[in-house]
């Protein structure tokens, strides 16, 4: 499995972006993206210029949209337009069908944003009957995302709902409109795709459908869980059996560095992994040695998830720096 | 310049979230579509009764314990603004859209290129469609022009 960081969530002037595809990637290169999907509100005529500007870049580019509605606005992946003008704020299932028919992908974007006039349709008003559509959740919006206040509330959103057992990914969106020498840094979203497989709508979609995603300032924050000899990995579901459920599990969190300059503070700063689950917090320990290591075995009944966090210094304020996609757990 | 559609409208606050959808026929395939659209005004002027909308999305979407801090601040989403949108479709589909704020745009859509938003391609003859999306009228009344002309160079 190898993890590429992509930003998922860009504008052209196809729709009000200011800078083209090429002045995006270009910039995307420097940031050590592997890839971005070009979501511009309501159209996808951007997408004409993509296969010379992968060429001269080398950064991947997956088609995506921003449904830019009167009742939120909602990221697609993969798939081509989709009809959005024909539906009121009851009908959004019908609009996630007419995507996940063409293979795509549908993520809610910034769901606690400032709604109309003050910005039209970006707070998320549609009436979600069935939460298993919902591909992902964009619970950290713009740069510095872990320290928004409209964050906060999707991170919120999105731990709830893997409370009440929905398995639900969580991206970043930089909603990256032009390419200046912003001080302020956006996350990356790390996605997980097997060695074997391109970097390619079909491996995006299928990454983040599984679950197989690391937000991160910068650092790639991993973990596994070990359970009767095997170990599981983010996005991964182990099934237990009754009598297995009270046994103990053993978490091994891992860190690499991103070799962006500018990202490496895990190098110098105060940093400590926190394990948090349904259950709570279950644990915390600082990252140690030359490979950034943390290990604990835990014990704890009726997990239905777990995920690690990255908290320290950012910039000198005390943060998130990372989190991942949780591990799943079942009984049967 | 061939007119194939021209039309003008008056829009109300309560004519946010609606889309007005103009259907007109192009009786052989053209060579391009020039699209002029333009609405007045863009901002609203009115102080106090944009306070009020500000304080009201602050009540409606921010989170109550963060309310008050942001009712302080209620000038930074001064001013506020319309938004039209326009997007068109072909006889069998969609052809595009432009989701951006300027109030005048020109669009030309040919078999081979087009305005970015747009995807290029034959002008077929056959129904189009072009659809205004009132996202937003904070203003007492907005007027919006639709023109539509055959367009005289190829792109």
């Amino acid at each position: 499995m190898k993890w590429h960081p992509f930003e998922l969530h860009t504008h052209t002037p196809h729709s009000d972006g200011t800078h083209t595809l090429l002045e995006m990637c270009k910039q995307a290169k420097e940031l050590g993206l592997s890839g971005i999907a070009l979501t511009d509100h309501n159209t996808v005529s951007g997408l004409i210029d993509s296969d010379e500007v992968t060429k001269e870049t080398g950064v991947a580019i997956i088609p995506g949209m921003e449904w830019t509605t009167f009742y939120g606005h909602m990221l697609t992946l993969g798939a081509p337009y989709c009809e959005w003008r024909d539906l009121g704020p009851a009908d959004i299932g019908k609009g996630i069908e007419r995507v996940h028919q063409k293979g795509g992908i549908v993520g809610i974007a910034h769901p606690y944003s400032m709604g109309s006039p003050i910005c039209t349709g970006c707070h998320w008003e549609y009436e979600i009957t069935d939460w298993n559509q919902i591909d992902y959740i964009e619970v950290w919006h713009e740069t510095m995302p872990s320290l928004r206040n409209h964050n906060a509330q999707a991170f919120r959103l999105w731990t709830d709902l893997l409370n009440q057992g929905f398995r639900i990914a969580a991206t970043a969106g930089r909603d990256w409109h032009r390419s200046d020498n912003d001080k302020n840094l956006a996350a990356y979203t790390y996605l997980g795709i097997e060695d074997s497989e391109p970097l390619s709508a079909l491996s995006v979609v299928d990454a983040i459908s599984r679950g197989r995603l690391c937000i991160s300032m910068g650092p790639l924050l991993l973990f596994k869980i070990l359970s009767d000899q095997r170990a599981y990995g983010i996005g991964e579901v182990i099934g237990r059996t009754g009598e297995e459920r009270k046994r103990a599990l053993t978490i091994n969190v891992s860190l690499q560095q991103a070799n962006i300059p500018e990202r490496q503070w895990i190098a110098t700063e105060a940093h400590s992994v926190i394990i948090e689950s349904n259950q709570g917090e279950l644990c915390r320990g600082p990252l140690s040695g030359e490979d950034f290591q943390f290990s604990e075995t835990i014990e704890a009944d009726n997990l239905l998830w777990v995920r690690a966090r990255l908290y320290g210094l950012q910039e000198g304020l005390l943060a998130t720096l990372a989190f991942t996609n949780p591990i799943y757990l079942e009984s049967h | 310049m061939h007119e194939l559609l021209a039309v003008e409208g008056k829009l109300y606050p309560s004519s946010s979230k609606t889309h007005i959808t103009y259907q007109f026929h192009i009786p052989t395939p053209l060579p391009s579509l020039q699209i002029d659209f333009q609405y007045a005004p863009k901002k609203s002027e009115d102080k106090s009764g944009s306070r009020r909308l500000i304080e009201q999305s602050i009540e409606q979407y921010v989170h109550p314990s963060m309310q008050a801090a942001y009712m302080d601040k209620w000038e930074q989403y001064m001013p506020l603004q319309n938004l039209l949108t326009i997007s068109v479709d072909d006889p069998s589909e969609f052809r595009g859209s432009a989701h951006r704020h300027p109030e005048k745009q020109s669009y030309l859509l040919a078999t081979s290129s087009a305005s970015p938003g747009f995807i290029p391609g034959a002008i077929l003859e056959g129904i189009w469609r072009i659809t205004i999306s009132v996202h937003c009228v904070v203003t007492p009344d907005c007027n919006y022009l639709l023109r539509v002309t055959e367009g005289e160079q190829h792109l």
